[in-house]
């Protein structure tokens, strides 16, 4: 039972049709282990996002199995953090008050207010954002707003989570100084991960394994090994030769699969 | 940056209110006829009219479209809520709102004076029937505006219909509501007027018809003014609102 109860999050079969009958999703099958993060790369329509989106929660009908540890991921014990590629924040509440709903909702009872707003504050430093606590949402910038959904993810202390391509609206420099933040963060406090991304280069910098999927729905993910990259210092990772090597094995596979 | 703004917004209106003024002070000279009296007879006439009187006149309208537009806001926003969220209902409702819609319900008067009497319930009624099917459309379709995907990170989270509704549904469809209530509050007024003709003693409408019944002009151009500022101050009041609950879009 051990095993079963630390397995992480395992993803039995999964399949999604619309509902014109069309596959949404060809069958998904992998198992991610608790605290590990995986990132996931496929082109347009492979249905990256639908694999997301089911875990989350926000597709009624699917098919297939998806546990963590054990129990299904939509228990009420086990909380999910997402961050949509368009942040989903909330433009009339203020960046302290978005974060504030999300922890309130996911610990209804116990954590005094003082705790609850530390830990807000705690996390604004920690994405540097404390000076736009009191800001709203439209008035920031995409990365800033981008850094909110972060904290929001992480200050509900998520068990699973889920980034749908968080960096990819953003400019390079940007893009670049959030998935520092971001795997700085995820290591103090690792969560178990899906980062969709359609960037190979992200996909190698952030995955401890990265899923390619492919665009015919027939046809099965391939799952590549990328732990020597990750287990680099993360700003030597661009210029290392597995790096290189790996995003050349990759775009075999692109080649291949896509 | 308000602030600085605020005085010269001031200085206008009452330059604009001066101006008013100046126009009609001409027009009483031109006509010379104690039908309309001159401004400074109407504002002496304002200043003896009696304080409780005035607070009692102005309370009963104020009351009345507190209490009209508050029906109207909690039955509009249940059923344009449930219009927005549900298609079954909005496919059910819909044509009920559709051919209710144009009928005018000011036509509606004798109607509901026939059912309700000549009381207070007909005339908050008549509020209520205005402003009924304006918040419920805005309501439907404010709902109906806020993407699905606004929703996706509480539904994540496992939030419940009630934190979904106060956290994104409600200051989703707030500022629709707000222009509605702004626009339709106009009507209101209106109505108001109408229905305080009949089977009262009190009330801004009341106190016009019954100084123009005892030819006392300038206390009636008196009511007519103060009735305005009643209006005025309505319309500052949601200003005010919209500017607490809408910071967020600036």
């Amino acid at each position: 039972m051990s095993s079963l109860r630390n397995s992480g999050l395992s993803i039995k079969a999964l399949q999604v049709e619309y509902k014109s009958g069309q596959k949404a999703l060809g069958q998904v099958d992998f198992t991610l282990p608790e605290h590990g993060i995986y990132t996931i790369i496929g082109p347009s329509g492979s249905g990256k996002s639908t694999l997301l989106r089911a875990v989350a929660g926000l597709l009624p009908d699917y098919e297939g199995e998806l546990l963590f540890n054990g129990k299904s991921v939509h228990d009420q014990e086990t909380l999910i953090g997402l961050v949509p590629q368009n942040y989903g924040l909330l433009p009339w509440k203020t960046v302290r008050d978005n974060i504030r709903v999300a922890m309130k909702i996911t610990r209804p009872v116990g954590g005094s207010r003082e705790a609850i707003e530390a830990d807000i504050t705690h996390w604004l430093q920690s994405m540097g954002i404390a000076e736009l606590a009191g800001r709203y949402p439209l008035s920031l910038s995409g990365g800033q707003q981008q850094r909110v959904a972060i904290a929001r993810a992480f200050a509900i202390r998520p068990a699973i989570l889920l980034l749908d391509e968080p960096f990819s609206a953003l400019d390079a420099i940007t893009r670049e100084a959030l998935q520092q933040i971001f795997l700085d963060n995820w290591l103090t406090h690792p969560a178990t991960a899906l980062f969709v991304t359609h960037d190979v280069e992200e996909a190698i910098l952030l995955g401890q394994k990265i899923v390619v999927m492919p665009s015919a729905k027939h046809d099965s993910p391939e799952i590549l090994d990328n732990t020597a990259v990750f287990a680099m210092k993360h700003e030597k990772k661009r210029d290392s030769d597995e790096f290189f090597e790996q995003s050349k094995r990759i775009r075999k596979v692109m080649l291949a699969k896509w | 940056m308000v602030k600085k703004r605020r005085l010269p917004h001031l200085l206008r209106l009452l330059f604009v209110f001066l101006c008013m003024n100046l126009v009609w002070y001409i027009a009483y000279l031109l006509m010379n006829h104690p039908i309309l009296p001159s401004p400074g007879a109407v504002y002496e006439a304002m200043f003896h009219l009696g304080a409780k009187d005035v607070a009692l006149n102005v309370g009963y309208s104020l009351l009345r479209i507190f209490e009209g537009v508050l029906l109207a806001l909690l039955i509009g926003l249940l059923i344009g809520l449930l219009m927005g969220r549900s298609p079954l209902w909005n496919r059910l409702l819909d044509p009920v709102v559709y051919l209710t819609y144009p009928i005018p319900k000011i036509a509606l008067l004798p109607v509901v004076m026939l059912f309700f009497g000549l009381g207070e319930t007909s005339k908050v009624l008549m509020i209520m029937l205005i402003l009924l099917f304006q918040v419920i459309i805005s309501v439907r379709d404010g709902v109906k505006a806020i993407p699905e995907s606004t929703y996706d990170v509480l539904t994540s989270i496992g939030a419940s219909a009630g934190q979904k509704f106060w956290n994104v549904t409600l200051p989703g469809a707030l500022s629709v509501i707000l222009s509605t209530i702004r626009i339709s509050l106009g009507t209101a007024i209106s109505v108001l007027f109408f229905t305080e003709i009949y089977g009262t003693e009190h009330g801004m409408g009341f106190f016009i018809m019954d100084a123009w019944l005892r030819l006392d002009y300038p206390e009636m151009y008196a009511g007519i003014m103060l009735f305005s500022l009643v209006g005025f101050v309505l319309f500052l009041l949601v200003d005010v609102l919209d500017y607490k609950f809408m910071k967020w879009r600036r």
